[in-house]
């Protein structure tokens, strides 16, 4: 939840009046965010159904004329983090490894990297391909895509619902996109699309 | 026919100008990449610029990086979420 010290004197009328005009539009948004989050529906529905019941309760700790979107993702984010990811069959040590290997390897890759895959072979993949090699990403990884090219998030907005400073924003996207490609790459080539 | 006889002179010098190989190609995927999230610097769309009349490699770049993006944007489906969430929400916060 925001720390954020406010001012902001909600009655019971406007907790309601704010909740369904800058909260609800977003439930979809929210639903699918949670669904890649955990890859698993019943978790998913409880975890946005927590997201909500939470945001309902700190109300007060929300700007009005701020970005709800934004505020509601990064509550939803830090549920997964703390609620999910840990009961979650164990995948979250794997994530770990792969993604302390992929930054460490970093340096090393990022100069010599190029994935040989045509704008034309993505170009030929469906939507069901391309959500299956994004969610083949680690979960961090697998986020800031999500954020940014999914939700439309801006760098700034992003670095506030993860916690994290702009510039990790901005390396953590480039790697993730790396690894996509590699992964769009596969499909690609087991689709028989590639050149 | 005016436009003909000086288009390919035009083509010819460009194409003496492509560059094939992109000695900076890690730095300008990374601004490639702010350009299309519409984040990028003066700078670097300074740099965007005069990349992408010449270079090759950036230019296939710019292409795909463009496709991975609009096709994450617009080709994967959006469930909407389940109306016996909705309720349980909605219940819950008015009990």
């Amino acid at each position: 939840m925001s720390e954020t010290l406010t001012t902001n004197e909600y009655t019971d009328d406007l907790r309601y009046e704010v909740f369904n005009r800058e909260f609800m539009p977003h439930i979809d948004s929210m639903y699918n965010f949670a669904f890649r989050l955990t890859m698993d529906e019943d978790d998913a529905n409880d975890l946005v159904q927590d997201t909500y019941l939470k945001a309902f309760r700190f109300i007060s700790s929300f700007e009005q004329g701020t970005n709800a979107k934004a505020w509601l993702f990064r509550i939803l984010k830090n549920s997964f983090i703390n609620d999910y990811r840990k009961k979650s069959k164990e995948p979250s040590k794997v994530d770990y490894q792969e993604v302390e290997t992929t930054y460490n390897s970093e340096e090393a890759s990022d100069t010599t990297y190029t994935v040989d895959l045509r704008a034309d072979a993505v170009q030929e993949l469906i939507g069901d391909e391309v959500a299956n090699a994004l969610n083949a990403l680690p979960v961090d990884f697998r986020t800031v895509i999500i954020l940014c090219d999914i939700e439309g998030f801006t760098y700034e907005e992003m670095a506030k619902i993860l916690d994290i400073p702009i510039g990790t924003v901005r390396s953590r996207l480039h790697r993730a996109r790396n690894l996509l490609k590699e992964k769009l790459r596969s499909y690609a080539s087991s689709m028989g699309y590639d050149s | 026919m005016n436009a003909s006889s000086t288009t390919p002179s035009v083509t010819e010098v460009a194409q003496k100008q492509m560059k094939h190989t992109c000695e900076h190609h890690a730095e300008c995927m990374k601004i490639i990449q702010a350009i299309l999230d519409d984040e990028a610097s003066e700078a670097e769309k300074d740099h965007f610029r005069e990349n992408m009349d010449k270079c090759i490699p950036c230019i296939e770049a710019y292409r795909l990086e463009k496709c991975i993006k609009d096709s994450l944007t617009l080709k994967i489906v959006k469930k909407p979420c389940p109306e016996s969430i909705l309720n349980t929400i909605m219940s819950k916060i008015n009990s």
